[in-house]
């Protein structure tokens, strides 16, 4: 099996100093890491019991991008704790979504 | 699912949140910032630069990473269990996290893209010494390889190399040499001369 060509090694290695490296690829995917650390962060979910949905969407569907399985992972994790259920997120964003027809 | 329906979807996600008053938009915004602008390897580098210069502290940095490293006082979250391997002129080590994400972020910042792939994950398990020759380290053939798995436990930071010629430099002009994937183990830290 040759995946090698999957891992994006042609990037430069900064040095320490220059920071300007692109981690995301998308807006959304930064502003996800953000929420999810500000939930873990602020102790309201610990990072251990995101952690663990992150391995199983992750082993769930490899092929799946990276972020994709961390969104899925919080979803989880919110519902689990009944802080936000599918619905809710789904109903919200059918509604963001009419606002920009 | 498209870019624009992921945006979407979290957008939605975050003005949940913010209404149930569970998360902070500031908050958000400082720690994607702190995250993404301010740590990045920097912190780390200076870690592994005052640990070649000075020998107390490079033994109080293996024995326990975590609190050595506490002792430079970064600003921001604190640090998860890090634990601090060495490299040495018969073994390089190397980390990677198989199962998801693990990374010493308080100190090296956002983890790379190509850390978080399933080729990384699998390879440098399976064939480290091919890999880290394709990644641009071609170790000699008696160098071992020691593979580190990061876990929820335990983020592990490469203390690499400090290179040859540079006893005139400064802790400060040394952090300048520490890469991001040198202190994940992926390169060597090399010095060109003045």
């Amino acid at each position: 099996m040759n995946t090698f060509d999957r891992v994006d090694v042609a990037g430069p290695a900064p040095p320490p100093r220059s920071n300007g490296e692109v981690v995301f690829e998308a807006p959304w995917q930064q502003r996800l890491f953000g929420l999810t650390l500000a939930m873990t962060e602020t102790a309201a979910v610990p990072w251990e019991t995101f952690r663990t949905r992150l391995i199983g969407r992750i082993a769930e569907d490899e092929a799946r991008p990276y972020w994709e399985s961390w969104a899925a992972a919080l979803e989880d994790v919110l519902a689990a704790s009944a802080m936000l259920s599918t619905t809710d997120v789904d109903t919200r964003r059918n509604l963001l979504v009419q606002d920009t027809e | 699912m498209s870019d624009d329906a992921m945006a979407t979807r979290i957008e939605a996600l975050e003005e949940l949140l913010t209404e149930k008053g569970l998360v902070d938009p500031e908050t958000v915004d400082r720690l994607i910032d702190h995250y993404t602008n301010r740590v990045g390897p920097m912190n780390g580098a200076k870690v592994i630069a005052r640990a070649w210069v000075d020998p107390a502290y490079k033994r109080r940095l293996l024995a326990d990473g975590t609190r050595a490293i506490a002792e430079f006082g970064f600003p921001g979250p604190g640090a998860a269990c890090i634990k601090v391997v060495a490299n040495t002129p018969e073994i390089h080590n190397v980390v990677v996290c198989t199962l998801c994400s693990c990374y010493p972020r308080s100190v090296l910042g956002v983890a790379p893209s190509w850390y978080k792939s399933p080729a990384y994950r699998s390879r440098m398990v399976a064939e480290p010494r091919a890999l880290l020759r394709e990644m641009g380290l071609d170790l000699d053939a008696r160098v071992q390889i020691r593979v580190w798995d990061s876990s929820g436990e335990a983020r592990f930071l490469v203390l690499p190399l400090r290179p040859e010629g540079t006893d005139d430099l400064s802790e400060a002009d040394l952090a300048e040499l520490v890469t991001r994937d040198a202190m994940i183990g992926v390169a060597e830290v090399v010095w060109s001369g003045p």
